[in-house]
């Protein structure tokens, strides 16, 4: 049994009512796959072909209109918020824009506790003191508020508050993009290092392509709302089959080729 | 020929009451015909260095050099016309937010068609000259990649996907035919196809019309696919300079070697999934600057003598500051 298993998962934006019917328009999936525990599985594919949209769905910040997902065999609920919220985990694309200014990083970890678990105060500041040293920040760093910290440190919060449920799997929209070099680095061991300790599955979204390649065990490229392509990552990147991933990879070794 | 010179450019701000150095010595030299990467973190001076050459930076920056000139021209003395003729007709800059850089009272149409200079327009009568404008503007637009370019010029910035934007702000860089073209991170957050796209445009442009560009970035498969040389800015210091490859098969600096670390696509050895290797610590802020070598509290080589400001020495072509370096001996021998 995988640890979470996508359906055919699919989803149609409503029609907006001045458009006539028979124009559809953009339709993600069906999309099926499976992950595993301790795996990464990145997606890579053009902007606009519907990568973000599978993320969100992912983790149930919108709604499919047909499929399920199946987590350790057991059909994840929509309306089942907790289950949900606590076992797969969204990183947001812009951990500055998704930190809210006016919270200390305290409050802002302390909220997904108070509505998700039943932890008293004391349970909770001891497991918000945890996390902060699991992602490589101080206990200190539980007063401050999101400008005095720099991009690196606003990512570890936000990997933080992703991690403090305890989720199995965390799903990130480029977590990359925004981070400097040596940020990057830092990040990429950091994700690495508690994968091996804590046996997360990961989902990357991504255009690194290098990033993609040294990080994920299974690359998926979408193309036009669908999966088109699947397979071991190093497999991929060294043969692949569909025109869209051709086009990505050859885009990628050209660029490092030039030189 | 040096088109861009620039010895040890100093910018200083207020900050709390004391003055802080945002840039230190920075040096940059662009000759003609050269693509010139400028690479370093956020907010080691990048944009400010770009906007010192552009004339750009508020009145509050205190700006000193030994040398900053274009084409032989001190750029520090002459006057303010001067200054604008040669950004309007050599030196064309894609500055970095590309919405923030248009005008949102304008359609994409309006500020294109008004930035091409007279004499690149044909015809007598003004229908004519509406009609060769218009043209010029599609094919430039054909040539950034943008495919409905009827769309794009209907439109304001503000309501077209960055990318879009990006590839317009080229567009409006390119349409004087410059000698320079300063971009600042043209690329940032576009995938990899359209990445490619505007890089062998780029590439094309220095090769047929001798266009001379400073690619600013830290997008480094970007800048090995086209850099000829290097500048490598931290926190305010040049701390390395050179020919690219040579710059990236044997850098001399702590921080530039972290740098190309930083890109697993360049270590074709390294084994999936294992930890890179990197700096701890972050980039600090221009209220806590080390001194000395502003490297010295994240660098793993650093040593006493790193609190005095190195120097900068040469061999060959490559430039570097720093009391340690990398490659060589302690005299300084490769
Ligand atoms: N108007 C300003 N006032 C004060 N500090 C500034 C201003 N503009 C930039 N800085 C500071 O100068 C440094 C360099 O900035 P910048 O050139 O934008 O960096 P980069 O382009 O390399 O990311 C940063 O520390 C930044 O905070
Ligand atoms: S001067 Fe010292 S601190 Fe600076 S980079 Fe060299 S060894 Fe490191
Ligand atoms: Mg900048």
């Amino acid at each position: 049994m995988s640890l979470l298993q996508i359906d055919q998962l699919c989803y149609q934006p409503k029609r907006p009512w001045y458009k006539l019917a028979g124009d559809d328009g953009f339709q993600l999936g069906p999309v099926s796959f499976s992950l595993e525990k301790g795996e990464t599985i990145s997606i890579i594919g053009e902007n606009s072909c519907g990568k973000s949209l599978l993320a969100k769905l992912i983790v149930g910040a919108e709604t499919p209109t047909a499929g399920r997902i199946l987590l350790n065999g057991q059909t994840l609920e929509n309306n089942h918020k907790t289950q949900r919220a606590s076992n797969v985990r969204m990183v947001f694309r812009h951990s500055a824009h998704a930190l809210n200014p006016s919270l200390s990083i305290g409050q802002m970890l302390d909220e997904p506790l108070r509505l998700n678990t039943a932890l008293s105060a004391k349970g909770r500041s001891e497991k918000i003191f945890k996390t902060l040293k699991l992602v490589g920040l101080m206990a200190d760093h539980f007063y401050f508020y999101k400008h005095m910290l720099s991009d690196g440190q606003q990512q570890r919060v936000a990997l933080a508050r992703a991690l403090i449920l305890d989720p199995q799997v965390i799903v990130a929209d480029e977590p990359f993009a925004a981070l400097d070099p040596s940020v990057r680095s830092q990040t990429v061991n950091l994700l690495l290092k508690l994968q091996k300790e804590l046996g997360l599955a990961f989902i990357f979204i991504s255009h690194n392509l290098g990033i993609v390649r040294h990080m994920s065990d299974r690359t998926i490229v979408m193309h036009d709302g669908q999966i088109v392509e699947m397979n071991l990552t190093q497999t991929l990147f060294l043969d692949p089959q569909h025109s869209a991933s051709k086009q990505l990879i050859h885009a990628h070794n050209a660029l490092l080729s030039l030189q | 020929m040096i088109l861009l010179d620039i010895k040890n450019l100093t910018l200083e701000i207020e900050s709390n009451g004391v003055l802080v150095k945002a840039l230190d010595k920075a040096s940059l030299i662009l000759e003609e015909g050269e693509i010139r990467a400028l690479v370093g973190e956020s907010g080691s001076g990048k944009s400010l260095i770009v906007k010192a050459i552009s004339g750009a930076l508020p009145p509050q920056w205190i700006v000193t050099a030994d040398r900053m000139t274009w084409r032989g021209q001190n750029l520090l003395t002459m006057t303010r016309a001067e200054r604008r003729k040669i950004m309007r007709r050599d030196i064309a800059v894609v500055f970095q937010d590309p919405v923030a850089a248009l005008d949102p009272s304008a359609t994409l149409q309006e500020q294109l068609t008004e930035s091409i200079p007279e004499e690149f327009v044909a015809g007598t009568w003004f229908w004519q000259k509406r009609r060769s404008r218009l043209d010029i503007a599609h094919s430039l637009l054909h040539k950034v990649g943008i495919k409905d370019t009827e769309y794009c010029m209907a439109h304001y910035a503000h309501e077209l996907p960055v990318d879009i934007c990006q590839k317009f702000m080229i567009a409006m860089a390119l349409v004087s035919q410059p000698t320079v073209l300063i971009a600042d991170d043209p690329t940032r957050g576009m995938e990899t196809n359209t990445k490619r796209q505007i890089l062998s445009l780029f590439k094309n442009l220095n090769k047929t019309r001798d266009l001379s560009i400073l690619f600013v970035s830290h997008d480094l498969v970007a800048i090995s696919s086209m850099a000829d040389t290097m500048t490598v800015l931290y926190c305010g210091q040049t701390v390395e300079d050179g020919p690219f490859q040579s710059v990236r098969k044997k850098p001399f600096h702590p921080y530039t070697k972290a740098l190309m670390d930083s890109a697993p696509s360049f270590s074709p050895d390294l084994q999936p999934k294992s930890a890179l290797i990197a700096l701890g610590g972050t980039i600090p802020t221009l209220q806590h600057l080390p001194i000395g070598c502003r490297l010295g509290p994240r660098c793993p080589r650093a040593q006493k003598k790193c609190v005095e400001t190195p120097v900068s020495r040469k061999i060959n072509q490559h430039t570097y500051r720093c009391h340690f370096p990398m490659h060589l001996d302690d005299k300084g021998i490769l």
